[in-house]
């Protein structure tokens, strides 16, 4: 029997080693598991397709031109990043419990904080072919173009994905909390904010009752900063830094609970669900 | 009548612990699982945990591996203390078990790497490699993890559990539900690794049996409490016994009586 010793590095040298596997496990799954893609691809392509003919119809019938077309698409292109983000870090996670591999992974070296960037660097990687690929869609068939926000969306997509990735988080501590009951959150939670987060109108749109809620939302002035850009009117630096500073704080409150639920999930040795 | 702890870890012989547990308590709800548990593991030392259903094994597995945290007490293991140094501790251990899955949508070489690169292996392959051949699966490098039959699956978990040449070896239940043959593999798998290795040997069974075959020393658990610490055949005489079978009988029964 061979004892040829095999390299060892040391953990504090092998975050990044640590970080990469993760990211390469999640790579594996996209390419073995096909209907992963409708996250990825096709719900996007759908939405862009429905939106952008929605907002022909309608800048058809009031006569308002292509600028109809191109907030909506621009809403609902914006909104996948944030979608993307917060979903592919959300299943991600799911996915560790699906395959009952949580345990696997919890007596590894593997830090909670290694695994997130892990997770994250892999959804970026999603993201980026997904905002391409509805980015062409969008161009091909209404021509509308993302880069007319010009530098503008630099901060704009910056401060999505920080929102993405702290919902996301809200919804792996939920999981870790409450278990699979939650799943459904990965989904619904940013569903749920869609409507009160002006996508699309701004929050004056919405009923007198849902507006404070909406106002409260980074998501909406960061939408409205962006309407503000396609309508020429230059970038509202006062609207993008309430959205930064709503983002900052979202995700710290996001981090905190996350935190406190993988402590409760020890603490009550809910692990047992997961094995 | 309940039994007084039996112990005699003592008379064993001296080497340096890779595992000290001191005091673990842990209660879920009104079940009091692990009640004030002590357990030491020395370097290249094969210790069983046994006890019958419902005694407190995994859960004090799972503290020993930072997975679940303890109302009470401490783990330290090859120096590091649990759970602030939980990621440097875990580099040195190796956990595998019987009822854990492989997860889906990854063939046993890609998951062996992985876990491989998540133990702090630069260049997983050679591990790989060397412990497929150990345990005579290198056949099985290319299949998905969710073609292979239970035996399988428990030979490449033990793989992943040794790639990285842990000091310690925790297994929960390694041949549970085994053909013989497969049981077989694993046990002489496991001895030519503590032998070639030197690692340490943390197993839980039901398999008495087995357990004589392959450890030095038993602790037997029983309502979250050590009740012996000893040689096999030592607690077996302790206890009034022939074997370990006749021990672990009568703890069943007391704690059914209880």
């Amino acid at each position: 029997m061979s004892t040829t010793p095999v390299p060892v590095t040391t953990t504090t040298a092998s975050p990044w080693l640590r970080i990469r596997a993760v990211a390469r496990r999640h790579a594996y799954v996209l390419q073995r598991a096909p209907q992963r893609w409708f996250d990825v691809v096709v719900w996007p392509v759908v939405d862009a397709v429905l939106f952008g003919a929605i907002g022909v119809y309608f800048s058809r019938q009031s006569g308002v031109g292509d600028r109809g077309v191109g907030f909506l698409l621009a809403g609902i292109l914006l909104f996948h990043v944030v979608f993307q983000a917060e979903v592919s870090l959300a299943t991600g996670f799911m996915e560790e419990t699906w395959s009952r591999n949580l345990l696997n992974l919890l007596v590894t070296p593997l830090r909670e904080v290694e695994y997130v960037a892990g997770v994250v660097l892999f959804g970026l990687a999603k993201l980026a072919f997904s905002i391409t690929v509805v980015s062409t869609v969008a161009f091909g068939l209404f021509a509308f173009n993302v880069s007319d926000i010009g530098l503008a969306l630099i901060p704009i997509i910056a401060i999505l994905l920080v929102v993405g990735w702290a919902v996301g988080l809200i919804v792996i501590g939920l999981i870790l909390r409450v278990g699979q009951g939650a799943e459904i959150l990965a989904w619904g939670l940013l569903a749920m904010l869609m409507p009160l987060s002006g996508i699309f109108y701004p929050v004056s749109a919405l009923p007198g009752i849902l507006q404070p809620i909406g106002k409260v939302l980074p998501l909406t002035h960061l939408f409205d900063a962006a309407r503000s850009v396609l309508d020429g009117d230059g970038l509202p630096w006062d609207e993008l830094g309430i959205a930064a500073a709503g983002s900052v704080v979202l995700a710290i409150a996001a981090a905190w609970f996350v935190v406190r639920m993988l402590a409760t999930f020890r603490s009550r040795g809910y692990i047992s669900r997961h094995m | 009548m309940r039994v007084a702890a039996v112990c005699d870890t003592h008379s064993m012989p001296s080497a340096p612990d890779v595992l000290r547990a001191r005091g673990l308590v842990k209660k879920y709800k009104r079940i009091q699982a692990v009640d004030g548990l002590d357990l030491t593991v020395g370097a290249g030392e094969r210790v069983a945990l046994l006890g019958p259903n419902g005694a407190g094994k995994t859960t004090t597995l799972l503290m020993l591996l930072g997975v679940v945290s303890p109302d009470a007490g401490s783990v330290e293991i090859k120096g590091h203390h649990l759970p602030r140094h939980r990621s440097e501790a875990a580099a040195h251990v190796g956990f595998a078990a019987g009822y854990l899955p492989l997860p889906e949508r990854l063939r046993v070489g890609e998951f062996l790497r992985l876990f491989g690169q998540l133990y702090g292996l630069s260049d997983p392959k050679p591990a790989v490699e060397l412990g497929l051949n150990r345990f005579g699966v290198a056949h099985l490098a290319d299949a998905m993890g969710n073609e292979l039959s239970s035996g399988q699956r428990t030979l490449i978990g033990i793989v992943k559990a040794t790639m990285h040449r842990p000091s310690l070896l925790v297994l929960d239940e390694p041949t549970a539900s085994l053909d013989p043959d497969v049981a077989l593999r694993v046990r002489t798998g496991l001895n030519r690794l503590c032998a070639d290795e030197g690692t340490a040997l943390l197993v839980t069974s039901h398999n008495m049996i087995e357990v004589e075959r392959m450890c030095e020393r038993v602790v037997f658990i029983s309502s979250g409490r050590v009740v012996a610490d000893g040689r096999p055949a030592e607690v077996a005489a302790r206890f009034g016994r022939d074997d370990l079978e006749g021990v672990f009988l009568h703890l069943a029964e007391e704690r059914e009586g209880a």
